[in-house]
């Protein structure tokens, strides 16, 4: 694999990750949200595979095919059996902002994260490292799709981007933490995916529905 | 300005001028034979521009020369940019003028001449037609701009030729992050552009959905058969551009031969024909966005040309 | 030594796995307590041990310094007086029909994991271990919040599960930052997590990343330390929370979030000099403290008025980190263990008024003292520990603590804080003295106490006051932690 090809597969997937950020952001049906995250996760294990392809390292490969099955499928699957349980009229996740001004704010993240990243470019100028700032910018706009979405499905789907956006920058900027770290970071974003889809279950049982902007009993 | 570029540039209009009812017949053929009707063929928009340029000239009362002139302002405009893109050749003999940010304008110049003429008809679909134009392309100009500028990124230059001779040298300049999101950007833009699905119906004269239509509601006879020419035309230009930026190779180049404007010109034929037939293929899945949704659409699409001007100034491609 | 520092962890572990499979007994309880006991043992054995020197144990990935003696000696005690409590509340329940065996033997197992996993948090010498240890305690936390199947417990968990998981994942991008900004500096690629590699190249790790990355830990962790802006979920958890679960919350995880920023002071303040992170916690510990102030004075409810005060101790912790001299340090872990001793028994405590009165709001619940001795009596050693009167241990940290800001030309924020931590005590003083005094009302229900929890609450006084009049043992173990982590 030459050097441009390279580059340019890494700023594809890295494309890819900053485009799906933005329809999730924008797109207000859940199932189309999670298909959108499936497809995010896809991109995220796309960028290991690249490397590895690249170097010649296996144990890359490998973990790239991991992450393909864990982000890709099996949690996206969780999450889907979550929205699957609600009913047919509210599948859809709110959000406490139009479309309009949520899609010129997610601009102005992704702008933000260029500027943010500026030193992590500048100390190591390579291919991979340039594509960082995309992972900066998908969790930026994750965090800002948690805070608006009023639909707990809908903040567990922005919980899974941040932490896709998150392995993305370690991907890009280090070609993985150590094996230990993975391993551990992985077993708890799945565990917390798992909460989320318990306490929602909960939370349907209880109020009947999952909008937590009926949360507001607790204050002082 | 030799004798070949001179001949490039008279094909590239010529073309323009023939082709593009063409490209409105096979449109509107694909849809038919889809939806299991035979179809008026593709020759039926040249018969229906004959059938008009024969018919009285009527001219509504208290209209002034805006409406007569708005029809001739958007053809001319369509025609200078079917000049000075380069289409067939790249070496048109008015390559010195061919600024992307000029086509931009001048595409604009035709849009506000006839949103001009829809309110100088008095009527209320007049001006119920021009507003909802005007609406739409006061968000598309911005994200025309910044896609525009994306493109340019890579080639240090708006002029059009370098851009494409740089995209014939270099590939990369265009298959990367920024050329992708520009390419995304600029499709929505050209639907919004030309009124076509999910922004406009070109087919509907229902007040719920006019946009286009309600502009031109007054003209009859030979001034029609002009807006609706123009009308494809800017289609095809715009067709014919964005093939060009992005899949360029077939374009003559500077130092060429009769062969190569040849080739060029059918290289060009054969690329919006696919894009048209693209474009007819993915309308038959699409309905009308509401009026009040496009803003969300175009807003879209302007983040992604906001994306790609950044990535192409921040993610510069290594090697 | 390896042993011991292993035990800290494995103790409590395998008490989470027999009472996991055991189910809710009297015998797997205690075996909980006992681990807790382990847990505190080890880190009392660590301290004397250690005197002076880190030691690295288990390939790299486990220490054992003055620091994660201390941490330990803190969760040991804070976990021993919980789960002890845990046994009486947990039979209570169940006899009153308020949860069911299922429940019952999965808070039975959560606890000791949650004790396990803390410890594991103190003693890892691997930022990356650490980070995922802290995340555990979230996901394992979120059930104990919702352990009561309310309304408005489910709410407390929902935001938790929300709010900390933002701020952890935020810390981990810090983490990786760190990491990066490692290898540029020369650490190998599987050392450069580790604390002691780290701290080694610090001098060389690049500015502006560490600046990007220290900021993310900051919040980050500061999200799991109650701190502003991440600190929406503190008030609700620990109100609807079972009384032990909020002691170990307040008394043991806040602090060991905290405990992390102090081990990655020193790595941070290296490479960027000590202005940034001082800057940043004087920042968020002086907000910290304002908000739980102002809080305090408004709430009316008992649960969330403790956790008002854990914030606001919390802030006046980051406060004297940002502080950084030797005085501060050893005065911010003696705050630690005397705050959450402290806290243990108000919220115990206070556990007890809510059974009793099936609410938690300060109007509904007066005259406890003449009520019951006992209850009344820990509640008002509890609040006299927290607000640092003399003569238990906040009384000197607090001190302590005072000294270091005027020493390190903090003069202001100590005057900015001595006022809010006025208003503070006044507001506390006043809402517990309704609470305490009084004539009893006509209908008022009485105060029933399991053994287990007056056990637990007696031994907390004692404790506390243990504490407050001889820390003399510990002050060694401090000045040695201070040592490490403090300049000047």
């Amino acid at each position: 694999m030459t050097d441009p090809v390279y580059a340019t597969l890494l700023d594809l997937a890295a494309g890819a990750l900053l485009v799906s950020a933005v329809l999730i952001v924008w797109m207000r049906g859940l199932t189309a949200i999670i298909r959108t995250l499936a497809l995010q996760g896809a991109a995220l294990a796309a960028i290991p595979v690249i490397s590895g392809v690249r170097q010649g390292d296996s144990a890359l490969i490998a973990v790239g095919v991991a992450l393909l099955m864990l982000r890709a499928v099996i949690l996206p699957w969780l999450l889907a059996r979550a929205v699957g349980a609600e009913r047919e009229g509210r599948r859809d996740a709110e959000a406490s902002i139009n479309a309009t001004a949520s899609l010129l704010i997610a601009g102005g993240l992704t702008v933000a994260a260029l500027v943010v990243a500026q030193p992590l470019v500048a100390l190591s100028p390579t291919a991979a490292t340039n594509a960082a700032p995309a992972g900066i910018a998908l969790i930026l706009i994750a965090i800002f799709a948690m805070v608006i979405r009023r639909h707990a499905v809908g903040q567990a789907a922005g919980f899974l981007a941040l932490d896709n956006g998150i392995a993305a920058t370690a991907l890009l900027l280090t070609a993985g933490v150590p094996l230990l770290v993975e391993l551990g970071a992985s077993l708890d974003i799945l565990f917390a995916v798992l909460v989320f889809g318990v306490l929602t279950e909960r939370l349907r049982r209880m109020f009947g529905d999952t909008d937590v902007s009926r949360l507001r009993e607790l204050r002082d | 300005m030799t004798a070949v570029s001179v001949l490039a540039g008279v094909t590239q209009i010529g073309a323009v001028v023939v082709g593009s009812p063409l490209v409105v017949g096979l449109m509107r053929q694909i849809r038919a034979k889809s939806e299991g009707r035979c179809g008026a063929g593709i020759l039926q928009p040249w018969r229906d521009l004959r059938k008009q340029l024969r018919k009285q000239q009527v001219t509504p009362l208290g209209t002034t020369l805006v409406f007569a002139a708005a029809p001739i302002v958007v053809a001319a405009s369509a025609l200078l940019i079917a000049a000075i893109a380069p289409l067939v050749a790249i070496c048109s003999p008015l390559d010195s003028v061919a600024d992307l940010f000029a086509v931009v304008g001048v595409l604009f110049i035709g849009t506000v001449a006839l949103t001009l003429a829809g309110i100088d008809s008095g009527t209320s679909f007049g001006g119920m037609g021009s507003s909802r134009e005007i609406t739409i392309a006061a968000l598309v100009e911005p994200t025309i701009m910044l896609s525009v500028f994306a493109l340019s990124v890579p080639a240090g230059s708006a002029n059009l030729g370098a851009i494409v001779s740089l995209t014939v040298r270099d590939p990369h300049s265009v298959v990367s992050l920024a050329g992708v999101m520009a390419l995304v950007a600029l499709v929505i833009v050209v639907i919004a552009e030309t009124g076509r699905l999910p922004v406009d119906n070109p087919a509907t004269h229902l007040e719920l959905t006019m946009v286009h239509e309600a502009m031109v509601l007054e003209y009859a006879g030979p001034r029609l058969a002009l807006v609706e020419w123009a009308a494809g035309m800017r289609l095809t230009v715009l067709l014919a551009l964005l093939a060009n930026l992005f899949v360029p190779w077939g374009v003559a180049g500077a130092q060429s031969g009769l062969a190569a404007v040849g080739i060029g010109l059918a290289a060009i034929s054969i690329k919006v024909g696919a894009l048209a037939a693209l474009l007819a293929v993915a309308e038959l899945f699409l309905a009308k966005v509401r009026l009040f949704r496009i803003p969300e659409l175009l807003v879209g699409s302007f983040l992604l040309a906001l994306l790609a001007v950044t990535a192409a100034n921040f993610l510069a491609v290594q090697g | 030594m390896d042993v011991l520092i292993a035990l800290a962890m494995v103790a409590p572990m395998v008490a989470a796995a027999v009472a996991g499979i055991g189910g809710w007994r009297r015998w797997t309880a205690t075996l909980t307590v006992l681990s807790c006991v382990a847990v505190l043992g080890a880190g009392v054995a660590l301290a004397i041990l250690t005197h002076g020197s880190s030691r690295i144990a288990f390939g790299d990935v486990l220490r054992a310094d003055a620091l994660s003696a201390t941490m330990l000696i803190v969760v040991g005690v804070v976990g021993t007086l919980a789960s002890w409590a845990s046994i009486g509340y947990i039979d209570h329940e169940l006899a009153h029909g308020h949860t069911d065996d299922r429940e019952a033997r999965r808070y039975g197992a959560l606890i000791p994991a949650f004790v396990a996993v803390m410890a594991l948090a103190v003693s890892a010498n691997n930022i990356g271990v650490i980070w995922v240890a802290v995340e555990a305690t979230t996901v394992i936390a979120a059930f104990l919040v919702g352990h009561r199947r309310t309304s408005t417990a489910l709410e407390a968990s929902w935001k938790y599960a929300v709010i900390c998981s933002v701020g952890i994942a935020v810390a981990f991008l810090g983490t990786v930052l760190l990491y990066f900004a490692a290898l540029h500096a020369g650490a190998s690629a599987e050392q450069a997590l580790d604390l002691d590699v780290l701290a080694s190249h610090a001098a060389h790790l690049d500015p502006a990343v560490v600046r990007l990355a220290g900021g993310l830990l900051l919040i980050g962790y500061g999200a799991k330390a109650g701190l502003v802006p991440f600190h929406g979920w503190l008030a609700d958890a620990h109100s609807q929370a079972p009384a032990p679960v909020s002691a170990l919350m307040s008394g043991v995880l806040l602090s060991v979030a905290f405990s992390v920023l102090l081990r990655l002071r020193p790595i941070v303040d290296d490479a960027v000099g000590p202005g940034f992170l001082r800057a940043g916690l004087l920042v968020v510990g002086l907000a910290t403290v304002l908000l739980a102030a102002l809080l305090l004075t408004v709430t009316a409810d008992l649960k969330r008025m403790l956790a008002h005060s854990s914030m606001e101790n919390m802030g006046l912790i980051a406060v004297a980190a940002a502080a950084g001299t030797r005085l501060a340090i050893a005065a911010l872990l003696l705050h630690v263990l005397g705050h959450g001793v402290g806290k243990t028994v108000l919220f115990l405590a206070g556990g007890q008024l809510q059974a009793a009165h099936h609410s938690t709001t300060i109007d509904d619940i007066t005259a406890v003292l003449s009520r019951s001795r006992l209850v009344g009596g820990s509640f008002a050693v509890g609040l006299l520990a927290i607000v640092g009167l003399p003569p238990f241990a906040l009384f000197a940290s607090e001190l302590g603590i005072a000294r270091s800001l005027a020493n390190s030309g903090l003069a202001w924020a100590l005057g900015v804080v001595l006022v809010l931590m006025a208003v503070a005590f006044a507001a506390l003083v006043s809402k517990t003295a309704r609470i305490l005094l009084g004539e009893p009302a006509a209908g008022a229900p009485p105060i029933g106490v399991p053994s287990t929890v007056a056990a637990a609450l007696v031994a907390g006084v004692v404790a506390s006051a243990a504490l407050g009049v001889t820390s003399g043992p510990m002050a060694g173990l401090f000045a040695t932690a201070a040592a490490q982590f403090g300049a000047g």
